[in-house]
């Protein structure tokens, strides 16, 4: 029987190997239909639009025997490990906010485990986009029409061949040949590719960025994506060990940004709420690692709490630093905000500070970022007290700061606490409880026992089944009658919670034994889906044969 | 200032048409009346343009206003031949009140008649009757009833056009014109909605093949998207493209009769095109054919190199019901 093996994924986009009865094919990748897909052609006066009415759709949509044809007004469903073709989808590139519904309808009726394989839609300037669509299988109608066309196909679109097929600098066979159907197929196999390195590097989203430009269409679509949050924000892994490159403007509305900003505000727990102090982020990350924030603390000696206001992010609280994406962001320093961040990091920080009436807050801040502080307070009616003399690293700056904060109770910032209210939504009693260990190696301990470890990749807390005792709900998976080894398989998953994203760590709990994990998956994709690995088991804890 | 109030046909102009190895002058009118009664065709635009509530009486009333506006504006001896369209069937005594269609005979007499109807509304009695009306003894055939059949494929009939009937009940319908003294003009429909280009050339092919039998004369429409329709919807989707003009004259040349063919609409978006560059060379030589069948410049332009006559071609073999429209 066919199945998907996803080995990767980020948002709707997925890469792996599809099995079938012959050769593996590892996806994403360009087929050729009439080879693959025989019974395709034959069907004639099968044609049906993506925007037909329900009723035209139910009597004349066809039946494959290769692929199940889906369509956005239909009820029809496939099973794992089947191809799902969406015929015409090529049209629906040219209507973005049609494309974005179409797509959620025929996604969220289709189980995950399935192939999608869009007809002649991909172009080496449009593929990258349908990758992140979660589209897996292409063919090469769209670039033999260029060439018919005479049109020359690269990544950033599509050129008259008269001037770019011994001109574009493209080293490949095909322009080495003078044979313009040769290069335009490479370019679609290479962009292929490179787009799949790319989800491999968990930088999709910063190559879709670029590879948008080409088309105005695909600029729309990116932003309709991130607009359409409960859609997407599902799909969107929890942690990244890649750098998060906030280079463009649709950045600031990545599901990822919006994600943290509303934990932050939200779930996430401060350890202090009698005195704030707002300080500029650093390029650096963590922002402790700078020189900058060195001064910072040395000037507060843990007499206020310590918030970083920074775009994308809104705002980060010291505590959170380490977390993804806090830090791994990177964004261009031009020492200007744009009316989108200032709205943005005003909102968030209004919001924080209507949930957490702070006795006292502090701007350590000067001019623009000021001037956002100082919307924020007035939003929620709170006053501040601005500490910069000149810029904020100046003598007379951090000499202000530690004059406002004299008199102030010291108070270790609680990093357990913190973390583990924005990640597991729980507010932890954390007496007693100890980080400890060295920058990459470190742990929560009780005594002598471990409850969590730190990835020192993602800042994410690992908690032992002790741990797991600390965190009263959520996060758990529940399994069928087995013994998880190394991988739980989503077949075997009889419930889990809705909030789980890929790469939350995870309790996994059945009737023969309890284990601790992290999710490979999604909550959503676990429990539809029929193969393919659920979560990575760390722990496992059998029961006792008789107690169960 | 009071506006006067004339009624007037949706439209009337003067052309000409191939006829039995001549030229005639004709003058085509398009009556504004009670409307299609089936009015559901996916391309059909008329079926918006049509007197809503009006009595039999005061129907009749207007239509025949309209008939007298057309001999007010064209001298009868202009012309030879009258081709009568409604936006539905002029023989549907709803839409046209018996007593329209009398006066349409008697303002009409002596002229060679074409008139548009859905095969249900043939009835030999009214056929007759209006033949008797008009027939001076100057025409063998004085009358045609015109019929859309679009196409001889009853599953694209009904999927693509919604048309309503059959292939047979088409048939039915020639058979009672003829017993009525009439002859029947055919009307087929080139690339409906649904079709890849390479469907909607074979449908032609096979629609002329099968239809001739029947017909006196066979007329090929080309799809065009007309306002408020449902292939202006998909169209504008970019979900439908009328059919290229290379499409059409290859039918043409392999068609077995004559087939009249007015690429209403040619070389704009909206209508028959190619690349804009070759269209208007190809729209005359059409025109040209139609009028005076002869295939020598239609050979010619097909021979003709365009840039855009590799991507029609790559269109007719790659283009695939899963996968379609390729190009706009």
């Amino acid at each position: 029987m066919a199945r998907y093996d996803i080995r990767l994924r980020d948002g709707l986009a997925r890469a792996g190997v599809f099995h079938t009865a012959e050769e593996p094919l590892s996806l994403p990748a360009v087929i050729d239909p009439e080879k693959r897909f025989a019974d395709l052609a034959r069907m004639k006066h099968a044609h049906v639009p993506l925007s037909a009415p329900e009723g035209f759709v139910e009597e004349y949509l066809p039946d494959y025997e290769t692929v199940v044809a889906v369509h956005p007004h239909s009820s029809r469903t496939a099973l794992s490990g089947d191809v799902v073709m969406v015929g015409n989808w090529h049209t629906a590139l040219g209507q973005p906010g049609r494309y974005v519904r179409w797509l959620q309808e025929m996604k969220e009726r289709v189980q995950p485990d399935t192939v999608w394989y869009a007809p002649a839609s991909a172009l080496p300037s449009t593929v990258a986009f349908l990758i992140f669509s979660g589209l897996d299988l292409f063919d090469f109608t769209a670039v033999d029409l260029m060439t018919a066309r005479d049109l020359y196909c690269t990544p950033e679109g599509e050129f008259p061949a008269e001037e770019w097929l011994g001109g574009g600098g493209c080293p490949c066979r095909g322009c080495a040949a003078g044979d313009l159907g040769m290069h335009n197929r490479l370019a679609l196999a290479r962009e292929i590719a490179v787009a799949t390195r790319f989800l491999a590097r968990g930088q999709l989203r910063e190559f879709i960025e670029t590879r948008c430009r080409a088309h105005a269409p695909l600029v729309a679509l990116l932003r309709l994506f991130d607009g359409a949050y409960d859609f997407i924000e599902p799909a969107i892994p929890i942690v990244r060990t890649a750098q998060f490159r906030a280079y463009t403007a649709e950045s600031l509305r990545r599901p990822e940004v919006r994600r943290f900003a509303d934990r932050v505000t939200g779930r996430y727990v401060p350890y202090r709420t009698d005195v704030a102090v707002i300080l500029p982020c650093s390029a650096r990350k963590p922002y402790s690692g700078s020189r900058s924030h060195l001064r910072f603390r040395t000037a507060i000696r843990d007499r206020a709490h310590e918030v970083i206001m920074t775009s994308p992010l809104g705002l980060v609280p010291r505590e959170l630093e380490r977390l993804y994406p806090a830090a791994h962001y990177d964004i261009p320093v031009t020492g200007y905000w744009d009316r989108e961040e200032r709205e943005f990091i005003a909102s968030t920080l209004a919001a924080y500070l209507g949930r957490h009436r702070y006795r006292r807050v502090l701007a350590h801040v000067e001019g623009g970022s000021l001037d956002i502080v100082a919307d924020a307070a007035a939003r929620c009616g709170m006053e501040i007290e601005c500490t910069c003399r000149g810029h904020p690293t100046d003598a007379a700056s951090l000499d202000a700061l530690g004059a406002a904060l004299e008199g102030e109770r010291r108070k270790v910032p609680d990093i357990i606490r913190g973390c583990l209210s924005w990640q597991f939504g729980a507010d932890i009693d954390t007496r007693g409880l100890m980080l400890k260990g060295k920058w990459m190696n470190q742990k929560v301990v009780r005594g002598k026992e471990q409850l969590f470890s730190l990835d020192p990749a993602t800042g994410f807390f690992r908690p032992t089944f002790a741990g797991w005792d600390l965190i009263p709900e959520g996060y758990r998976i529940i399994i069928d009658n087995f013994v998880p080894k190394g991988d739980v398989l989503a077949p075997g998953i009889v419930d889990a919670d809705p909030a789980i994203r890929e790469g939350d760590e995870v309790l996994i709990t059945g009737d023969l034994a309890v284990a601790t994990g992290r999710a490979v998956m999604g909550a959503r994709e676990m429990l539809k889906s029929s193969y393919g690995v659920a979560a990575k088991v760390r722990k496992v804890h059998k029961f006792a044969p008789d107690s169960p | 200032m009071i506006s006067v109030e004339r009624e007037k046909p949706l439209a009337c102009w003067k052309g000409k048409d191939a006829y039995d190895g001549s030229v005639l002058t004709t003058l085509t009118v398009i009556f504004r009346t009670g409307g299609c009664a089936w009015n559901r065709c996916r391309m059909c635009g008329y079926r918006h343009e049509r007197y809503h509530g009006l009595s039999g009486d005061a129907l009749a009333d207007r239509i025949i206003r309209q008939v007298n506006w057309v001999k007010a504006n064209f001298r009868d001896d202009d012309y030879q031949m009258l081709k009568i369209f409604t936006s539905g069937s002029f023989f549907d005594p709803v839409e046209v009140p018996p007593p329209v269609r009398d006066a349409v005979a008697a303002a009409f007499r002596g002229k060679l008649v074409i008139a548009e109807t859905r095969p249900e509304y043939v009835a030999t009695d009214a056929v007759s009757e209006f033949i008797a009306g008009i027939d001076t003894g100057e025409w063998d055939v004085p009358l045609y009833v015109a019929m859309g059949l679009e196409t001889t494929d009853d599953g694209i009939r009904e999927k693509s056009i919604d048309k309503g009937f059959t292939f047979a009940d088409f048939t039915g319908a020639a058979d009672r014109a003829r017993a009525g003294g009439a002859g029947v003009k055919t009307y087929l429909m080139m690339k409906p909605p649904f079709l890849t280009e390479q469907e909607a050339i074979d449908d032609m092919h096979r629609s002329i093949r099968e239809a001739a039998p029947l017909s006196d004369m066979i007329s090929m429409n080309l799809c065009t998207v007309q306002s408020r329709t449902e292939v202006e919807r998909y169209w504008k989707q970019g979900a439908y493209r009328p059919p290229y003009l290379w499409s059409v004259i290859s039918v043409l040349l392999k068609a077995g009769p004559h087939v009249l063919c007015d690429p209403v609409g040619g070389g704009s978006i909206r209508g028959p095109h190619n690349c804009r560059t070759c269209d208007h060379d190809i729209i005359g030589a059409i025109t040209d054919y139609s009028l005076n069948a002869d295939r020598s410049l239609l050979r010619a332009v097909a021979e003709m190199d365009c840039t855009c006559k590799k991507e029609w071609e790559f269109v007719c073999s790659r283009e695939m019901p899963y996968c379609m429209p390729l190009t706009r």
